[in-house]
């Protein structure tokens, strides 16, 4: 079904609601976007923080809109008029296409920006008093009502709010409770109406202004341990722990001096944090002396409380600092470790990333492949070699490596591993490597494989992969 | 050769796992001289006959058997050595599907004991030693002593040598010998492409995700004895014991003897004399005066032919069923159809009305010892009572001894695309481009131009391999579903035949094998279906029963009215069984009807076998005298006598196959069977070389040869036998005399029967007041739930029911009609007060204003009023009848028409009052848009613009591309013909406009008028200007394409299935 549409897509009839297969009937090279509500909502949310550039009370209404109560912020701005038209203008820019008005009541402002037929990023100004006649055209769904009492309303001919004004009351309410009543009253201002403030979020950053500037490294650290002390305490109080963490340091030559850190797992000891920033320390030229230090959080993740275990060993908190102090002082693209994939084909069967990289966190050890024996060095390119085997796929009995000649006194295989037809296939392969696993006189274990199957016209192609031990 | 036999094979019917179907696996195996092959699969027995049929001849056998998985132990290879055995297997799985849902079957370890007896086991190992599972072996090493093998398969994994000693090892020590085999899943390695796939659509992944949960290789195809005496050369015991089990299992399908049911009541005659006995008094209720000789022919041949064939409780059977249906209060009309319901023998025991003595040729056809046919009877009934029907046939029988057939549901190009689609990565978006624009491509698959107009790249590696595996996938079986009424009953026990399930539907049990699997079986089955139209013809029944008295039977309607054939001849048929389709209704003139048998070639003429053919306009041609009637050769004469020449029933495709090409009647029956399958197998290109060829090498015309062969190609599709078109056309004679006698009595009937038919209630409302029907509005004092008639002149006004308005229940309404009978309604609150109707039923009343009788009471009075009635309170004024309370009074705005017939559209889907098109008339006059009715003084190919609502968008698989739209205004109906390439223009209009303008070129062919498009315009938004703020919600024809895509493929399948 279709959750919205594009002013294009609107022009050619589309409209939300409509489903999939009848929209594409009608417009076969509709381009179809997934909805995502969840996200909708948060840019929502975001635009609607953003907005309190303008007035310190904004709220979000629905799914597509926002209240700004900007009474008494006009002074700040020219008018009413410009404090509106910079809303949708920058809005704009955000490539938000916004109607705003500006009216006395929350619920005439709310019906003029829907219904009143305004183009894309205008806006309507309704001067003090204006709202009963500029409501009088618009349709009641204009007045924030349900959906069935909307509809009820047009069937008995109330199709605008003008249509209401003049009813009287009491027999609005048997029908329709007091909904209506309410609603009327508030768009007209003879009932009020207050508009519920976003919450603002605790920043989770800690400052120190300094009675004099500083410079030396020795100071700075000093500093920095108070600052981590203090932002610690408040990240366990919540539960959380940092995974992203900024030292600023204000010059007195309004300069800014950064250093940023990151750890491999959440963390909030303020030791260890504090280890990882100091070792970077050197890298902030304090000039004429640093006036004021804010230490900021950029990411956090929820750290569940943990009790200490009893054998220390078993919680691998020992090896966390370790690879923070490493990646952090080689860089975080330096200091690896291997995932597993899911896959058949050895080379694909794990992977390198970096240890601070978050997104392969949902490995767990189960994901290796253990059902059969893989070496424990694999070779990044296979090295061809020449093979005596009997035909056509019992294990070599003789291999030629690197010119030296190894005598097979125990193997093991076939095993045979298709390669991924859904992937552009190498030439001449069958798709297939037959892979062996033997032992040599001296005791030595390789993998050896044959690419493709054995093929009596052609000398088959042979590679050792891996060493066991 | 090594000798070996494959005994581990899982097909395509362990649905998303076999990639190969389950005759691929039969033809390899024969292939590579396999001694046999078993088919293995999941706790099913689905694909058995399949395979069984492929392998007969082929000088392999087929072992029938299963796999079976438990809940509490190994699964197991379960293959039974005879038929004893076989039905403990078919218990079995019976046992376990039955105590499961739909799909599922739940087997325990104590099931598989009790059915032990006379099975080879052969239990399947896991990948890696288990000390658990050899203790298992043990203990059915000793359950089953000598009857249990442990299977051994070559893994490729690399340890084999290590897992096969092991195997070895374990198997001797528990006394269940090692058994070689592989574990198939298809048929050739190059299948493992697609096995993967089927395994990500089970695990819901894209391939890429997928990982280690594929197969590592594609070693699971059948091989070569050669090769697996390679593999197990260390175990040779392993293969020969391959060879020692298929010795074992003797049972074959052909030793399944299937054995109709007893009847009871048969007062100590054999079922024989019972037949006899039965038709005989047939004979004297039909003929009181005497059976005329040709029909005493007749029943007698037709007699020593049953007789001959043991048929004979077949037809006890069908006769039961249909007396069961007949003794019912009130009766339930049927009719029956098929090859061998047209016969005498039918015709006396009523289950047919096609009387015999009117000498005409369709009981030639009955049952023939050559042609080898089971007994064909469909028997329909009202759609509303058919259920009734249903219950009976279990309860009578018993859910032991009956069950629905199966359908199997196979993918189909869409579905394989969508799929494939999905695990192979493509964006939802390029899937429903791929599938979205094309309209039945579904056989030849996508090509590489199309592909390109999408803005796809048909060279892309990816997509090319998505394309050719949803075209591999394409015909795989999906899931088994319920024949639409196929009944399969038995002597003794079913389940003992065949494994049943329970069925998604409440109260229905279904076997595992289909309708080809049952013909192949020569298992009889009797197929129980819905018609709409019968339960219409029985309601007209009643009225006129009612309203004008004498009460009528199918046979009591006058044959051959030349007023009726009139009415039909001028295309004046909407509503009428069979021929009201816009496609129907323009070859009317053409084809002019005069007679029964005129009605027959109708009925089956517009068809995609009879069009794919190119057989239509030959044969107007011939009967309009424009073309001398030949016959490709005297041998063909007799074949295509009756219809002048021209092949267009299925039965002549057949018989021209057997005497043109040389066809032995198995081998019709063949190619009938991989018509109605072709889709599924791909096997009827085999038969095309051999028709034509055949034909040619018998001095026939290579093109008519090729259009004969087509022809049977496209009743492969929807297929139209004669001996169905015959039970149809009398249908359509029926229907059309109760138009044409009482208008009103068949309006009101089908309004009652809805859903059912082509067209929605305004068009047969509409067609009602063309034919000077005063129809009547629905009113709150005057209706019932069904539409009725009420007093009056000869043609009697039609009432409205409240069955019309959206959202109302039908008990509620009953409230009304009770309240009602002491005294009419004088206001809304007093309905209410009277009837304690729930708020919602109250405005659905008011919606669609049926309170005028109340003083002119209007809509939107109505809604107010009822809207003011506060309903928890109305006890407390139960005792008095007055108003309520004094309010203040309100003066709402006043309705216009136009609001009104936009508020009667969306209550009702119609207007009594206006056309919506009316209103707009001064306008489009201005701009030279004519009335529809002008279009009949308009000189053919003159270029004419008219406008109206839109009714029906259907695009024919067969007609190229091309869209047939029909619009309404106000005067009547406009056919319109949008060429392709105009609907590639127009599109949007076509596919969203519900107010179209059409300019086009008027094509004039007899009284059958076209407008062929040339510009269309979309006026949908000046409907806007009758409700300013509401949409005119325009009822499509129930045969609407574009709104209802889903339902009318599905009639259109359930119609194709009926008639094989």
């Amino acid at each position: 079904m279709l959750a919205a549409v594009d002013p294009a897509a609107a022009l050619v009839g589309l409209a939300p609601g409509m489903s999939v297969a009848d929209a594409r009937a009608r417009v076969p090279e509709l381009r179809l976007v997934d909805a995502d509500p969840a996200g909708d909502a948060k840019a929502l949310a975001d635009f609607a923080d953003w907005c309190s550039r303008f007035s310190p009370w904004t709220s979000v209404d629905g799914p597509d809109g926002i209240w700004l109560d900007v009474t008494g912020c006009v002074p700040l701005v020219e008018s009413e008029q410009a404090l509106a038209q910079d809303l949708v203008a920058r809005a704009a820019r955000l490539n938000f296409a916004a109607r705003a008005a500006v009216a006395d009541t929350p619920g005439a402002a709310w019906a003029v920006a829907r219904y009143d037929d305004l183009p894309a990023s205008s806006i309507r100004v309704l001067a003090p008093g204006e709202a009963r006649k500029a409501l009088a055209p618009l349709p009641v769904a204009g007045l924030r009502l349900s959906p069935e009492i909307t509809q009820d309303l047009r069937r008995l001919g109330l199709k605008r709010i003008g249509d209401l004004y003049g009813m009287a009351r009491a027999p609005l309410t048997p029908r329709f409770g007091e909904a209506v009543a309410r609603r009327l009253d508030q768009a007209l201002g003879l009932v009020e109406e207050p508009i519920s403030p976003r919450q603002p979020i605790m920043p989770r950053l800690v400052r120190r202004i300094l009675a004099e500037p500083i410079s030396t490294a020795d100071a700075i650290e000093h500093g920095l341990v108070q600052l981590m002390a203090l932002l610690c305490r408040q990240l366990e109080e919540e539960g959380l722990g940092a995974r992203h963490l900024e030292l600023a340091c204000f010059r007195i030559d309004a300069r800014v001096e950064r250093i940023g850190v990151g750890t491999s797992r959440p963390s909030h000891q303020p030791d260890h944090l504090a280890r990882l920033l100091t070792e970077k320390i050197g890298e902030i030229a304090p000039g004429f002396g640093i006036e004021v230090m804010q230490l900021r959080v950029l990411a956090v993740e929820p750290m569940a409380p943990r009790q200490l275990g009893l054998d220390a060993k078993a919680d691998g908190g020992a090896v966390a600092p370790l690879v923070d102090r490493l990646a952090n002082r080689l860089g975080a693209r330096n200091v690896l470790r291997l995932i597993p994939e899911n896959s058949h084909l050895p080379e694909r069967a794990a992977r390198a990333v970096s240890v601070l990289d978050d997104r392969h966190r949902d490995k767990r050890p189960q994901d290796w492949p253990v059902a059969r024996p893989r070496p424990i060095r694999l070779l990044a390119h296979p090295d061809p070699i020449e093979v005596m085997a009997p035909v056509p796929d019992d294990p070599p009995l003789m291999f030629r490596w690197r010119r030296i000649p190894h005598r097979v006194r125990r193997a093991e295989g076939p095993e045979r591993i298709a390669l991924e037809w859904w992937r552009e296939p190498e030439a001449g392969t069958d798709g297939i490597r037959d892979y062996y696993r033997v032992e040599d006189e001296a005791g030595r274990r390789f993998w050896l494989y044959r690419r493709g199957l054995y093929r009596p016209e052609t000398a088959p192609a042979w590679f050792l992969h891996g060493f066991f031990a | 050769m090594s000798d070996y036999a494959e005994l581990t094979v899982t097909t395509n019917f362990s649905f998303l796992e076999g990639a190969s179907h389950p005759a691929e696996m039969a033809r390899q195996a024969a292939f590579y001289g396999h001694r046999a092959i078993a088919i293995t699969d999941r706790n099913t027995l689905g694909g058995v006959v399949r395979a069984w049929v492929e392998s007969k001849g082929s000088g392999m056998r087929c072992i029938i058997g299963c796999r079976l998985d438990f809940r509490n132990r190994p699964s197991v290879v379960c293959l039974p050595t005879d038929k004893a055995a076989y039905h403990r297997l078919s218990r079995l799985l019976t046992i376990g599907k039955r105590r499961a849902p739909k799909g599922e079957c739940w087997l325990d370890a104590a099931d598989l004991s009790a059915h032990a007896e006379g099975q080879v086991l052969i239990v399947l190992p896991p990948d890696d030693a288990d000390p658990i599972f050899e203790k298992q072996l043990r203990k059915d090493g000793q359950a089953f002593a000598g009857n249990c093998y442990l299977a051994g398969q070559h893994r490729y994994r690399g340890d084999d040598a290590e897992r096969l000693a092991w195997l070895a090892a374990i198997a001797e020590r528990a006394g269940t010998p090692l058994v070689a085999t592989n574990d198939v899943l298809y048929h050739v390695p190059e299948r493992r492409v697609l096995q993967d796939v089927l395994a990500c659509v089970r695990l819901k992944c894209t391939i890429e995700q997928a990982g280690r949960r594929l197969e590592a290789h594609a070693e699971r195809h059948l091989k070569p004895g050669v090769e697996m005496a390679r593999l197990f050369r260390l175990y040779p015991d392993a293969l020969a014991r391959t060879i020692e089990i298929a010795e074992r299992c003797r049972f074959n399908m052909d030793d399944l003897k299937y054995e109709y049911p007893d009847e009871e009541g048969l007062e100590g005659r054999t079922v024989a004399e019972e037949l006899v006995f039965r038709v005989e008094q047939g004979v004297r209720d039909r003929y009181p005066e005497g059976v005329p000789d040709m029909v005493r022919k007749q029943v007698d041949h037709e007699l020593a032919l049953v007789a001959e064939l043991k048929y004979e409780p077949y037809f006890l059977t069908v006769h039961d069923i249909v007396r069961f249906a007949r003794t019912r209060e009130p009766p339930i009309l049927c009719q029956g159809r098929g090859s061998a319901a047209n016969s005498a023998l039918c015709y006396c025991l009523t289950i047919t009305e096609i009387n015999p003595a009117e000498g005409n040729t369709l009981f030639e056809r009955f049952l023939s010892r050559d042609r080898n046919e089971p007994p064909d009877i469909d028997v329909d009934f009202e759609h509303e009572r058919r259920e009734e029907v249903i219950q009976h046939i279990y309860d009578h029988y018993t859910r032991e001894r009956a069950g629905l057939a199966a359908t199997v549901i196979c993918y189909r190009m869409r579905a394989a695309l969508r799929d494939v689609g999905k695990v192979m990565g493509l964006s939802a978006d390029a899937v429903a481009a791929l599938n979205g624009t094309i309209w039945g491509w579904s056989q030849d698959g996508l090509p590489e131009a199309r592909v390109r107009e999408l803005g796809l790249d048909p060279g892309d590696k990816r997509l090319a391999l998505t394309l050719m595996l949803a075209q591999e996938l394409t015909g795989f079986p999906r899931h088994l579903s319920q024949h639409v009424g196929g009944f399969v009953i038995t002597r003794g026990p079913l389940g003992d035949l065949v494994p049943i399930s329970n069925a998604a539907m409440k109260d229905r049990t279904v076997i595992e094998w289909d309708k080809d699997d049952l013909d192949a079986l020569r298992i009889l089955k009797i197929d129980v279906l819905a018609l709409g139209m019968l339960t219409c013809v029985r309601k007209a029944f009643d009225l006129i029963e009612q309203h004008h008295g004498g009460r009528h039977t199918m046979a009591s309607i006058p044959q051959g009215v030349k007023g009726v054939y009139d009415m039909i001849c001028a295309a004046d048929t909407i509503g009428v069984f069979q021929i009201e389709s816009r496609a129907q209704m323009s070859m009317l003139p053409r084809l002019k009807p005069r007679k029964y048998y005129d009605l027959v070639i109708e009925v089956a003429i517009v068809r995609p076998g009879p069009i794919q053919g190119d057989m239509v306009h030959p044969y107007l041609r011939r009967r309009d005298d424009k073309e001398k009637v030949t016959y490709p050769s005297e041998a063909l004469r007799q074949v295509l006598e009756k219809t002048l020449g021209v092949p267009l029933f299925q039965e002549q495709a057949m018989r021209i196959a057997m005497v043109a090409a040389g066809f032995t009647a198995g081998e019709a029956d063949e190619l009938r069977r991989a018509m109605a399958t072709f889709k599924q197998t791909g096997t009827i290109g085999n038969f095309r070389d051999r028709m034509i060829e055949g034909m040619v090498a018998r001095k026939y015309d290579r093109d008519f040869a090729e259009r004969c062969f087509k022809q049977i190609e496209g009743f492969g599709n929807y297929g139209f036998p004669e001996s169905h078109a015959a039970s149809f056309a009398l249908l359509v004679y029926v229907s059309s005399w109760l138009k044409w006698r009482h208008p009103e009595v068949f309006a009101c009937a089908l309004l009652n029967s809805q859903p059912m038919g082509f067209y929605a209630p305004a068009q047969i409302v509409r067609d009602a007041r063309d034919h000077q029907v005063e129809v009547r509005e629905i009113d709150v004092n005057d209706s019932d739930w069904d539409c009725t008639l009420e007093a009056g002149g000869a043609v009697k006004p039609l009432r409205l029911g409240f069955r019309l308005i959206k959202g109302m229940a039908e008990d509620e309404a009953q409230k009304v009609i009770a309240a009602r009978a002491h005294g009419a309604f004088n206001t809304p609150e007093e309905l209410a007060r009277r009837t304690g109707l729930n708020a919602r039923s109250l405005e659905c009343l008011a919606k669609a204003d049926a309170f005028r009788s109340m003083a002119g009471m209007d809509r939107r009075a109505a809604l107010w009023a009822i809207k003011g009635i506060e309903t928890n309170r109305l006890p407390l004024f139960a005792a008095l009848d007055g108003p309520i309370a004094q309010e203040v009074s309100v003066a709402l705005p006043p309705m216009k028409l136009g609001e009104h017939v936009v508020a009667d559209y969306a209550a009702t889907s119609l207007s009594l009052k206006r056309h919506p098109v009316a209103f707009l008339r001064d306008s489009l006059t201005a701009r030279g848009i004519l009335k529809t009715e002008a279009l009949g003084q308009t000189r053919d190919g003159r270029r004419v613009m008219v406008a109206g609502l839109v009714l029906v968008r259907q695009r024919p698989g067969t007609a190229n591309g091309t869209i047939f739209l029909t619009i309404e205004d106000e005067t009547g109906v406009a056919n319109i013909i949008i060429w392709k390439d105009r609907f590639e223009k127009y599109r949007r209009i076509v596919m969203g406009g519900s107010l179209v303008a059409v300019q086009g070129r008027l094509q004039r062919e007899g009284i059958v008028l076209h407008l062929v498009a040339e510009h269309l315009i979309d006026l949908s938004a000046e409907l806007g200007d009758l409700d300013w703020d509401r949409k005119l919600d325009v009822p499509y024809a129930r045969a609407d394409e574009v709104l209802r895509p889903g339902e009318d493929q599905r009639d259109l399948k359930i119609r194709s299935r009926d008639f094989h």
